[in-house]
């Protein structure tokens, strides 16, 4: 089972076999504990590999960015974390990824109960058709049994942790659809912290908004780290430089065009190195094309 | 996990599996019994001698015949009102929702229209006015109607999905409005008359209410003469009469065996139009 | 880019005249428009004499006997509703249950089967169901219900469950396509949650696509309604049988008689020469066609209240 194997490990130091060999400037960052990591992870979806041997570790209580151009795999790579990637047909897994310390794909672990503890966020805010009370307990509601009060408090708690509260607690029973695409997402976040999930995945969360709706949720993100780990996945740099600890950049290789990890650095070694200046220009070439 | 969802998460795939299971095992049970008992009736002579002893013996040649006469001039009827209807609909409709709206209202409700009201207005409307005594014609008429629906629907699918560029290219080319609906879109889209006709034919094979008052009759019909008084044999009242009377030992087997030759028919026009049926929607999904 | 143009466009340009194309669907659609509502006006000017010799007590009275002039239709309307309803509870749950194993639960290749599988059902003409249920169902009802003492295998609960299996196909395909209608994102929303797959399907998928299975469910009805043949050979076709509990399974197991099964049979060629007892017979024509009609227009309803775009496929980038 897989609650049973959950403990809190401290991460491990060093260099392992298959992982890249950091840049000077990396090993500059400090190394902390890790609560999630990946070795070796290969995916292909039927005959087209789509992440050839990625390996990163991400340490608790912070933003881990993914960023890379469009195309690289990163969306793939985060549904590995949570293991949604199997609800794609046609894919096969190859590699570990560990949530402290315990491999997630090993067939004791149920998946369900995992993405009630790795929670996700999309691009695009999916609401269900139900009230905004509805929306938040939707997940929580079928964990466990919650009494009425209980039910309450978990609506608030969650919308606050969402800066949504102050918006709808008047209204907690109207359509959740009727909302803006801003307050959609943040529903959507306050839905998945209903769970109380260690980390938080997010697919490009601020894509789908405006500038006003995509700097709260940048604030958001920023506060959400005090409590739970949060990685995020996208193609703004600007909002990698703002609000991740440490960033990635997935990139295709020239030989197969599958996705590898080109550079993983703590935020500030990664916008200051000289290494990742190539990498800019091609994300930036990418941006300016998109 | 508590124990009630793990349950649930077995629960819903099993009964939902079962339901699945109960309806195939319908499907292998109907088509194992006539395969079974039928077979054995139907061969060569079988399908190409009179019936005998009020269906005792013989065979049921005109019996086919006259559902393939009457299959015919269903389609015959049914071809010119559901190509004016499709080409109506997509064609010059295609700017008034409204009106395009009540076309499809009014193909669904020719479509539900029970068989045996048809079978009482062509009672009403060949007998009794037209005074036609039993006639094929009335029946083929009956069926060409019932089965307009299947015709015109089909033919609307395909008009559908002739993709824009190519009007809109004919158009630039200063082809005028008839112009661009001979040249492209019935050049597209004429498979879909095709296939409409095949699962007509196959529903209008099956019917047996229509044709019960007006064209069909158990015995002493072969070919038709003439529009008046001329009633046909066909398979599915040869069938009904039978099987409300199944003490003769005889007339059982070859009455499995008319079964069995009426499903075989309607399931090759099924099957005659699958092929252009899978091919639309590959496309639809490319599109 | 250019264009590609099919090849006929050059050759056909100059042979048709113009507007000879538009006339004749106009008259096409007229002749076709016409015709129906002429065939209509005809039925409720047959149908006059009854309504001035019955009027509302047709529908009301349960006593049909024409050699005296009585024209109840009550017992027929009990039939059908009796016969119809037997279908649909039989059919549905069946229904739904084999369309969230298609189109929840198999891949592509496998969902492709077992739906045409059971749309095979469809292709099965209502004589040879009739047949069926005259050969087979008839002596199955009659003794594995032997608890209720039933008369003959003939009985309104036999015409309705060959009316389930009839209806089967219809209701499966409509509500396998009304739960592929569902987005796909809205499932994978709640999986990430940590729903499992069943409570995907039961909280979300189901709640959603339930005005599409309920339409289906309606058309499935209205097919049910208008059945003849299969339910002439197995009902009993026994008139005036209202029950005194319409309730009770005893009522069911017994022989009745329904508005095709009265239409279909040698009645009608009896009621040929009579203008009453004809106007009688085509009240009953009329009285179908109502029932058959709200039945399609609510299902028609329904459809427009579930017009989404159809489910997308996940991406990955």
């Amino acid at each position: 089972m897989f609650e049973k194997s959950i403990g809190s490990h401290r991460g491990t130091e060093g260099t392992e076999e298959g992982r890249k060999p950091e840049t000077l400037s990396v090993s500059l960052c400090e190394k902390k504990s890790t609560i999630l990591s990946v070795k070796n992870l290969c995916v292909a979806i039927g005959r087209t590999t789509i992440l050839d041997k990625i390996s990163f570790e991400v340490a608790p209580r912070t933003v881990f960015g993914l960023v890379g151009p469009s195309g690289a795999g990163k969306s793939t790579l985060l549904r590995c974390l949570n293991r949604m990637i199997e609800m794609t047909p046609g894919s096969r897994v190859s590699g570990r990824v560990e949530f402290h310390g315990s491999n997630i794909n090993s067939p004791t672990v149920d998946a369900d109960a995992l993405r009630a503890r790795i929670g996700m966020i999309f691009q695009q805010p999916v609401i269900f058709p139900t009230s905004i009370e509805g929306n938040v307990l939707f997940g929580v509601s079928r964990l466990r049994r919650l009494s009425r009060r209980e039910a309450a408090g978990v609506v608030e708690k969650s919308l606050r942790e969402a800066s949504l509260w102050n918006e709808v607690k008047d209204r907690l029973r109207s359509p959740g659809q009727a909302l803006s695409l801003g307050q959609q997402q943040r529903l959507c976040l306050a839905r998945t912290l209903a769970t109380d999930p260690e980390v938080i995945l997010m697919d490009e969360p601020t894509s789908a908004l405006d500038a006003r709706s995509s700097e709260a949720i940048e604030s958001l993100i920023l506060r959400l780290k005090a409590s739970r780990t949060v990685v995020l996945v996208t193609h703004n740099l600007g909002q990698a430089r703002r609000v991740t600890d440490w960033v990635a950049c997935l990139c295709p290789s020239e030989s197969s065009g599958a996705g590898e990890v080109l550079e993983s650095a703590c935020c500030d070694a990664f916008f200051g190195s000289e290494a990742c200046r190539s990498v800019f220009r091609t994300l930036v070439d990418d941006e300016a094309l998109s | 996990m508590t124990v009630s969802r793990r349950i649930l998460r077995l629960l819903l795939p099993a009964a939902a599996g079962l339901c699945a299971l109960a309806a195939l095992s319908a499907v292998a049970f109907i088509l194992g019994v006539l395969l079974l008992r039928g077979l054995g009736s139907v061969d060569w002579v079988f399908l190409t001698t009179d019936t005998k002893a009020a269906g005792a013996a013989g065979g049921i040649i005109f019996q086919i015949l006259g559902t393939l006469i009457l299959i015919a001039t269903a389609l015959a009827v049914a071809v010119p009102p559901a190509l004016a209807i499709g080409l109506t609909r997509v064609v010059f409709l295609q700017n008034r929702p409204r009106a395009a709206r009540a076309v499809d209202a009014l193909l669904h409700a020719i479509n539900g229209v029970p068989s045996i009201v048809f079978g009482i207005l062509g009672l009403l409307i060949f007998l009794k006015f037209f005074d036609w005594g039993k006639s094929w014609l009335a029946g083929g008429i009956l069926l060409g109607v019932m089965v307009l629906p299947t015709l015109a629907v089909s033919l609307v699918e395909r008009l559908a999905a002739v993709p824009r560029k190519y009007i809109e290219a004919a158009a630039g080319l200063g082809l005028t409005r008839e112009q661009i609906i001979s040249a492209v879109w019935l050049q597209q889209s004429w498979t879909g008359l095709i296939t409409g006709s095949l699962l007509g034919l196959a529903r209008a094979a099956g019917e047996t209410a229509p044709i019960l008052f007006v064209t069909a009759v158990f015995s002493g019909a072969t070919m038709p003469d003439g529009i008046r008084d001329s009633p046909l044999l066909a398979l599915p009242y040869h069938i009904f009469v039978l099987a409300q009377d199944t003490f003769n030992e005889d007339a059982r087997a070859n009455l499995w065996g008319a079964a069995l030759v009426l499903v075989m028919l309607v399931t090759c026009f099924n099957l005659a139009s699958l092929p252009l049926r899978l091919n639309l929607h590959e496309e639809s999904r490319h599109v | 880019m250019t264009e590609v143009l099919p090849p006929s466009v050059a050759s056909c340009a100059k042979v048709f005249r113009p507007r000879w194309i538009l006339w004749s669907c106009a008259l096409g659609v007229a002749v076709t428009v016409t015709s129906l509502l002429g065939a209509l006006a005809m039925l409720l000017w047959q149908s006059l004499p009854l309504l001035g010799h019955q009027g509302s007590s047709f529908v009301t009275a349960p006593e049909w006997y024409y050699p005296e002039k009585a024209f109840g239709a009550l017992a027929m309307i009990y039939g059908t509703t009796v016969v119809s309803l037997i279908a649909l509870v039989l059919a549905v749950p069946v229904a739904v249950g084999a369309s969230i194993l298609s189109a929840e639960y198999l891949p592509p290749g496998l969902r492709l089967v077992v739906k045409s599988g059971i749309e095979m059902l469809a292709g099965v003409p209502s004589v040879v169901y009739g047949l069926l249920g005259v050969l087979f169902l008839r002596e199955w009802v009659y003794h594995g219900l032997t608890a209720f003492d039933p008369i003959s295998g003939d009985s309104l609960f036999t015409a309705g469950l060959l009316l389930a299996v009839m209806i089967l196909p219809t209701i499966t395909t409509l509500s396998d396509d009304a739960l592929r209608s569902v987005p796909a994102s809205q499932r994978s929303a709640a999986r990430g949650l940590g729903l499992t797959r069943a409570e995907a399907v039961l909280h979300v998928a189901l709640p959603q696509a339930a005005p599409g299975i309920l339409a289906a469910s309606l058309l499935g009805l209205g097919r049910a309604l208008g059945e003849t043949v299969a339910v002439f050979l197995v009902v009993g076709r026994q008139d005036n049988q209202l029950p005194g509990n319409p309730f009770s399974p005893t009522a069911w197991i017994s022989p009745g008689q329904t508005l095709t099964s009265k239409l279909g049979g040698p009645e009608t060629h009896i009621a040929y020469g009579d203008p009453l007892h004809w106007s009688a017979i085509i009240g009953l024509a009329l009285l179908l066609l109502l029932l058959v009609g709200f039945c399609l227009a609510a299902a028609w309803g329904l459809e427009r209240v579930m017009k989404r775009t159809p489910m997308d496929t996940e991406s990955d980038s």
